[in-house]
């Protein structure tokens, strides 16, 4: 009997090893290498990141404006000596790039320039020879970053933040502005809710501004102009009338902060931010944004954790595709933005109406870095 | 206590990147939170034996034997004061006993007359207790304890066993430290389940370890022999 004991115990003992989690980095992030005077990364640089399934980093700076090269070694397929160098100027509209390198890398990289100023806008467009090629997020508290998720290279690139376009398309009212944008989908559809403005579904109520007390869910007044929140219990969905917004999930936050995030989650970050492209997402009249991110998210299998927080009346998104809050940082978690504005209530409250564009995005920063506007 | 926690972790964890299925409030049930608690529960297990055994193993004398030179104060403390429990115990039967043959009984009378006998024990009890551990430190005090050049006496010497014994728990006690800093030991369960390859560079540390783990049991099998075997030579 003793011996038996004794034996389980041993067994059991062998099973806690196991138990015991340890720091287990499965992909490895590099230090950063700066780009040479000629530019050339070397083939040899690239094979070691690709068989070391590592993410490395390359930085360079031109006319005193720092750019980063981020590349996946999961990424990777085929390797040869490609220059990374760019060329950044300032044009008037926005920055303008252009690439040392002739051909494509054969494999996505992500290109992050870090300006001296702030954007406005928090979403730009990259155009070659006057036609849209990339769609570029921008990010960054103080300053902006723009990210872009570069596979085919072209020899110069100008970047131009979306706002500056669309104030030229309504004080133009060219129609021919819209050909120009159609590359990129997530754009046009901002562009037509920023024009058009936002088609009222049902009897939705928006704040007059006036109000100056918090509600009595600690909310603070919402601006004048933005819908009003509207309590879950008291949302009634009809089932028969149909509409469809644009919901999209992202993260390209993480890919300027990679050396915050916890190591084990490095290899869920996509290689270019994107969780969910903008999608088309058809939903009942009077459902939440909440209600709307937990099908999309079911449908496409990402994996999303909420909890009911009483105090707001409001679910809270603690994590989705398994990256939480305060993986990247002790400021970092998921917000929502509904046609460019942040709502300042839980996405439980806020009821969607036809046509919106819904963004879900990652913040490293409360916010700031993702265009919140604001102060908490 | 395994399938409780195994339970009861995926209640309130849904990290992981293996979904079953979807709770009615729409958060998932994750395959790594059933196994990380189902772990937790093995964990729990496993520190409950270590105490139960510690506790076996090392009595009160073994205790001083190992501490009263380097910390004489601490460790007297500490075997007093476990002592002082089951101590307690028993001198509160007695009391009760001797208070009840007064005519003073708990369990007998009013509400208020038993709370008051109650606390008239207590209150010897407590008298009794610190007078009892001044007395044990004077007496500890009067035979010189813990002074310059006082031995004690024990039953433990150092013998050429102990010293293999000792040889072989510090190696694989340092070899599985290099193992962990080697990160050969290492686990992970969320986002996704990773664990160390099983291969040449780690199979060496899982079989130290288990070495580790079975040495008890192995000296437990060979004293057990030797003892039967001296029981058949008489």
């Amino acid at each position: 009997m003793k011996r038996i004991i004794c034996l389980i115990l041993a067994l059991v003992l062998l099973m806690t090893t196991t138990a015991c989690s340890g720091n287990f980095a499965q992909v490895n992030l590099n230090e950063p290498i700066s780009i040479p005077e000629n530019g050339i990364i070397e083939k040899s640089a690239l094979d070691k990141v690709r068989s070391e399934n590592a993410i490395a980093t390359f930085t360079g700076s031109s006319n005193d404006i720092k750019y980063e090269w981020t590349v996946f070694g999961s990424d990777i397929n085929e390797t040869r000596d490609i220059n990374l160098e760019v060329s950044l100027n300032k044009s008037e509209k926005g920055i303008k790039i252009s690439f040392s390198e002739a051909d494509d890398f054969g494999f996505p990289a992500l290109l992050s320039i870090y300006l001296n100023e702030k954007w406005t806008s928090d979403s730009a467009t990259a155009f070659s020879d006057g036609e849209g090629v990339y769609s570029v997020s921008v990010t960054g508290s103080k300053t902006s970053i723009l990210n872009i998720s570069v596979d085919k290279v072209v020899a110069e690139w100008e970047i131009i933040p979306d706002m500056a376009i669309q104030s030229e398309n309504t004080t133009a009212k060219n129609e021919q502005t819209s050909e120009k944008v159609t590359v990129s989908q997530n754009n046009s559809t901002e562009k037509d809710n920023y024009l058009s403005g936002v088609q009222s579904s049902g009897d939705r109520v928006y704040s007059d501004g006036t109000a100056t007390e918090k509600d009595k869910y600690d909310t603070d007044p919402v601006p004048e102009g933005k819908p009003m929140p509207v309590e879950p219990e008291n949302q009634e969905i009809n089932n028969k009338k149909k509409h469809t917004c644009t919901f999209s999930i992202e993260c390209s936050t993480i890919l300027n902060n990679l050396s915050d995030l916890d190591p084990d989650k490095r290899h869920l970050v996509p290689s270019d931010g994107v969780i969910l492209p903008p999608t088309k997402v058809t939903f009942y009249e009077g459902e939440s944004v909440y209600d709307v991110l937990q099908r999309v998210c079911k449908e496409n299998n990402i994996h999303m954790e909420s909890s009911w927080t009483p105090v707001y009346n409001s679910a809270y998104i603690e994590g989705i595709n398994n990256l939480y809050e305060f993986d990247c940082g002790e400021l970092s978690g998921w917000m929502y933005r509904v046609n460019g504005w942040y709502p300042n209530y839980g996405c439980s409250r806020y009821q969607l109406a036809d046509g919106e564009k819904v963004e879900w995005r990652y913040t490293c920063d409360l916010g700031n870095d993702v265009g919140r506007e604001g102060t908490w | 206590m395994v399938l409780l926690t195994a339970f009861i972790n995926p209640a309130f964890n849904h990290e992981g990147a293996t979904t079953l299925l979807y709770f009615p409030n729409g958060n998932p049930l994750t395959l790594e939170s059933i196994l990380y608690g189902f772990s937790a529960g093995v964990m729990i297990i496993t520190t409950l034996m270590w105490f139960s055994s510690f506790n076996r193993v090392m009595t009160t004398d073994k205790f001083i034997y190992l501490f009263g030179k380097v910390i004489p104060a601490l460790s007297l403390v500490l075997s007093m004061s476990l002592r002082f429990v089951p101590k307690f115990k028993s001198q509160m039967q007695t009391v009760t006993e001797a208070q009840r043959s007064i005519g003073r009984d708990v369990s007998n009378g009013s509400l208020l007359q038993r709370t008051k006998t109650a606390i008239h024990i207590f209150s010897i009890m407590i008298t009794w207790s610190l007078e009892n551990a001044i007395e044990t430190a004077d007496s500890m005090k009067s035979r010189g304890y813990g002074l310059k050049g006082r031995t004690a006496f024990s039953i433990y010497r150092f013998e050429e066993r102990d010293k293999y014994a000792l040889i072989w728990l510090s190696f694989c006690g340092l070899f599985i430290i290099a193992g962990t800093l080697l990160n050969a030991f290492g686990f992970r369960y969320f986002p996704d389940i990773r664990y160390a390859a099983f291969d040449m560079t780690t199979i060496p540390f899982y079989c130290v370890y288990s070495a580790l783990c079975i040495t008890p049991v192995i000296l437990n099998f060979k004293e057990e022999k030797k003892w039967k075997i001296s029981v058949s030579e008489m």
